[in-house]
C-alpha cells in the first residue's frame, strides 16, 4: 500500500519539528528517513503512524486520506527505536498480543494466533526462545521480536524507528541486511528511520534526507550520493575537504610525492588509519595548518609508503560536485 | 604479562576499626529493643496480665466487636476508593500531560504534610452542625460528622496518598513505550490497561495497598477529631484502645492493642512476601542475555 504525505506540519512547545512535508512512498519500498538527530525524521514517522496528530497537512494510504483515522485502525506495524517489548510477557506472548487483542468478530481462535506467532518467530529465526521473556535476549534478538510483533497484525505499512540504533556494530551489519532480505521476501510497504548515512544508503531503494523539519532531497542511494542536490546533502553523506573554494570528497583527492598540476596543496602526513582495502590518511597542510582527510586504495598507499611525518602532494580529482556549492565561500572544514 | 593471580586482600569501601564498627551495630540493636521490640512485648505481656480468658474475654466485649466491625468497614471501603483513585491518579500524571499536572502531584502529599487532626477538623467544618453544609444536612437528616460517614470520609482523605505515590516513580520509569505498541498494535485503552499497564505495576499496588490498608486500619487522629466516641457505634479499634485506657481497664486496652499490633505484623509480613516477589521479578528482567547474533 501506498503512503502519501501532503503538505504536512508539527510544531513542539516553540520549535517547528516538521515544516510542510510532502512525500510520496509508493507500494513495496523500502525508503529512508535520514537525517541528524532533531531533523524531524521520527515525528514525521510517527505522524505517519497516528502517534502524532499533525497541526496541518494530510497522510494518504493507498490514496485514501487516513488523517483522522486512530492509529488502532491504520494497520501499521511499527517498531520502536528500543523495542517496546511487553517486559512481562514471554516472546511469543509479545508477537501474539496484536491477534489476541482483536474484537472477537475477526480473531482467530487461540490454537491458530498461536500456529501465527510461531510461524512469525521462525521468520525472524527466533522460534527456540518463544518461551523466554524479552529481558533474557540479546539486543538483537529483541530488536527481530519487535519486527515479528509488528508483522503479526499484517499490516499494510511497516514502519521502523531507528531500528539499529542501540545495538552494536557487528549485530546491526548483520541485521541490516537480514531486513533487506526480509523486505524483498514479504514487500510491505516500509519506512524507517536513521541517522545513519552507511545503513540509509546500504538497506533502502530510495533516500529521503531531512534537515531542519524540511526535506532536502529524495533519491536513490546513488542519486543522493552522485547528485546531491543541496550542500547539506553533500555535507551530510560524507566528510568533505575544502580545496581552493571547493569541496572534495576524501576518496576524491590524489596523494602524490611530487606536485601534481598547479592545484596540488603539500601536507605532511599527521595519523594513518591502515584498515581494510582503504586506508584513511589524516593531514595538515604546510600552507594553512588546516586539515584534510584523504581516502587512498591499499595498494597504492603501499606503492607510496606513507609514514607518519612525510610531506606528500594533494590534489582533487576531477569533481561532479555541483560549481555552485563550491561557488560559496563560507564552507569550512 | 598476566601471571597467576595472587589473592590480594580485598579493599573494603568502609574501613573502621572492627570496634567501630560493633558499636554502631550495638547501638542500632538497643535502640531497636528499646523502641520497638520492648513496646511490642509490654503490649503482649499486659494484655494477657490477667489470663488467657481475660483476654479473650476482653476481646468478646460487645463494644470491642463493633469496633473490629467499624474498622473492618472502613477499612473495606476507603482502601478500594484509595486503590482506585491512585491508579488514576498515577496514570494520568504518568501517561499524559496536561495543564496542572505538577499542581496534582503537590495536591497528592497534602495529606501526608498536614496534621491529620487538622484533616479530622475540615470535616467537622464542613459538614458539622456549625459547619457549611451542616444546616443543609441536618435539614435532610443526614449525619456525616460523629458518625459512619464521617470516619470513612476522614479516612480517605489520610490514606489517599499511599497508592499514587507507590506507583508515580514505578511508572514513570517505566515510560509509555510498551502502551504506545499496545496501541498500534490495536489495542483499546483498557485492554491497554489490564494487559500492558496493570501487570507491570502488580508489585508497586499491592505495597500502596497494604501500606494504605494499615493506615487505614491504625488512623486515630483525624478519625478521632469526627468520631465522637460513641461506644459501639462510632469507635474503631484505636480510639477503642483510648477509651478502654482511659477508663484504667489496662488489660482491656493492652488486649485490643495487641490486635492492631497483629496487623501491624502481618502487614510486615505482607510486604517482605511482595518485595521477595518483586526481587524475584527484577533479577529474572536483568539476567544477562548473550547478545547472540543471527544464528540463535
Amino acid at each position: 500500500m501506498s503512503i502519501a504525505i501532503r503538505g504536512v506540519s508539527k510544531r513542539f512547545a516553540g520549535s517547528q519539528a516538521v515544516n510542510d512535508v510532502s512525500l510520496d512512498v509508493p507500494a513495496g519500498e523500502l525508503v529512508a528517513l535520514l537525517g541528524p538527530s532533531g531533523c524531524g525524521k521520527t515525528t514525521l514517522l510517527r505522524i505517519v503512524a497516528g502517534l502524532e496528530v499533525p497541526d496541518a497537512g494530510t497522510i494518504l494510504f493507498h490514496g485514501e486520506d487516513a488523517t483522522e483515522r486512530h492509529v488502532r485502525e491504520r494497520r501499521v506495524g511499527f517498531v520502536f527505536q528500543h523495542y517496546a517489548l511487553f517486559r512481562h510477557m514471554s516472546v511469543l506472548d509479545n508477537v501474539a498480543f496484536g491477534l489476541r487483542v482483536r474484537p472477537k468478530i475477526d480473531r482467530p481462535d487461540d490454537g491458530e494466533i498461536r500456529r501465527r506467532a510461531h510461524e512469525l518467530l521462525q521468520l525472524v529465526h527466533l522460534d527456540g526462545v518463544a518461551a523466554r521473556l524479552p529481558s533474557e535476549l540479546s539486543g538483537g534478538q529483541r530488536q527481530r521480536v519487535a519486527l515479528a510483533r509488528a508483522l503479526a497484525v499484517e499490516p499494510s505499512v511497516l514502519l521502523l524507528d531507528e531500528p539499529f540504533g542501540s545495538l552494536d556494530a557487528r549485530v546491526r551489519k548483520q541485521l541490516r541486511r537480514w531486513l533487506r532480505r526480509l523486505h524483498d521476501e514479504i514487500h510491505v510497504t516500509s519506512v524507517f528511520v536513521t541517522h545513519d548515512q552507511e545503513e540509509a544508503l546500504e538497506v533502502s531503494d530510495r533516500v529521503v534526507i531531512m534537515n531542519e523539519g524540511r526535506i532536502e532531497q529524495v533519491g536513490t542511494p546513488t542519486q543522493v550520493y552522485e547528485e546531491p542536490a543541496t550542500e547539506f546533502v553533500y555535507r551530510f553523506l560524507g566528510d568533505v575537504n575544502l580545496f581552493h573554494g571547493r569541496l572534495v570528497r576524501p576518496h576524491d583527492v590524489d596523494v602524490a610525492r611530487t606536485a601534481q598540476g598547479a592545484s596540488a596543496v603539500l601536507a605532511e602526513v599527521r595519523h594513518i588509519r591502515p584498515f581494510g582495502a582503504v586506508v584513511r590518511v589524516e593531514l595538515d597542510r604546510v600552507d594553512e595548518g588546516e586539515s584534510v582527510e584523504v581516502e587512498v586504495a591499499r595498494d597504492r598507499y603501499l606503492e607510496l609508503a606513507l609514514q607518519k611525518g612525510d610531506r606528500v602532494y594533494l590534489s582533487p580529482r576531477v569533481t561532479q560536485i555541483p560549481a555552485r556549492f563550491g561557488g560559496e565561500q563560507p564552507a569550512q572544514t | 604479562m598476566t601471571g597467576p593471580s595472587v589473592a590480594r586482600p580485598r579493599v573494603e569501601p568502609t574501613a573502621e576499626p572492627v570496634l567501630v564498627r560493633r558499636l554502631l551495630t550495638a547501638t542500632a540493636l538497643v535502640f531497636l529493643a528499646a523502641f520497638l521490640v520492648l513496646p511490642l512485648a509490654v503490649v503482649i505481656t499486659e494484655a494477657f496480665s490477667k489470663g488467657v480468658l481475660a483476654y479473650f474475654a476482653a476481646l468478646r466485649d460487645p463494644d470491642t466487636l463493633s469496633a473490629v466491625r467499624l474498622t473492618l468497614i472502613t477499612a473495606a471501603i476507603a482502601v478500594p476508593l484509595n486503590l482506585t483513585f491512585g491508579v488514576a491518579a498515577a496514570w494520568a500524571i504518568t501517561k499524559f500531560s496536561f495543564p496542572g499536572r505538577r499542581i496534582l502531584v503537590a495536591l497528592i502529599d497534602v495529606p501526608f504534610t498536614v496534621s491529620p487532626v487538622i484533616s479530622g477538623m475540615v470535616f467537622v467544618l464542613l459538614f458539622g452542625s456549625q459547619g457549611w453544609f451542616g444546616p443543609w444536612l441536618s435539614e435532610h437528616d443526614v449525619k456525616i460528622v460523629f458518625a459512619v460517614p464521617g470516619i470513612v470520609l476522614a479516612t480517605v482523605f489520610v490514606t489517599f496518598p499511599f497508592v499514587a505515590r507507590e506507583l508515580i516513580p514505578l511508572m514513570e520509569e517505566q515510560g509509555t513505550e510498551e502502551e504506545e505498541a499496545a496501541l498500534v498494535l490495536g489495542a483499546s485503552g483498557w485492554q491497554i490497561f489490564r494487559r500492558v499497564t496493570l501487570p507491570n505495576i502488580k508489585w508497586g499496588l499491592m505495597y500502596g495497598v497494604i501500606l494504605c490498608n494499615a493506615r487505614a486500619m491504625g488512623e486515630f487522629g483525624a478519625v478521632s477529631v469526627v468520631s465522637g466516641h460513641v461506644r459501639g457505634l462510632t469507635n474503631t479499634l484505636p480510639l477503642h484502645v483510648e477509651i478502654l485506657y482511659n477508663e484504667y481497664r489496662l488489660a482491656a486496652a493492652f488486649a485490643v492493642a495487641s490486635l492492631l499490633s497483629l496487623l501491624g505484623i502481618a502487614t510486615l509480613v505482607g510486604k517482605r512476601i511482595i518485595e521477595g516477589g518483586e526481587r524475584r521479578t527484577r533479577t529474572r528482567m536483568s539476567a544477562d542475555a548473550p547478545d547472540g547474533a543471527l544464528a540463535a
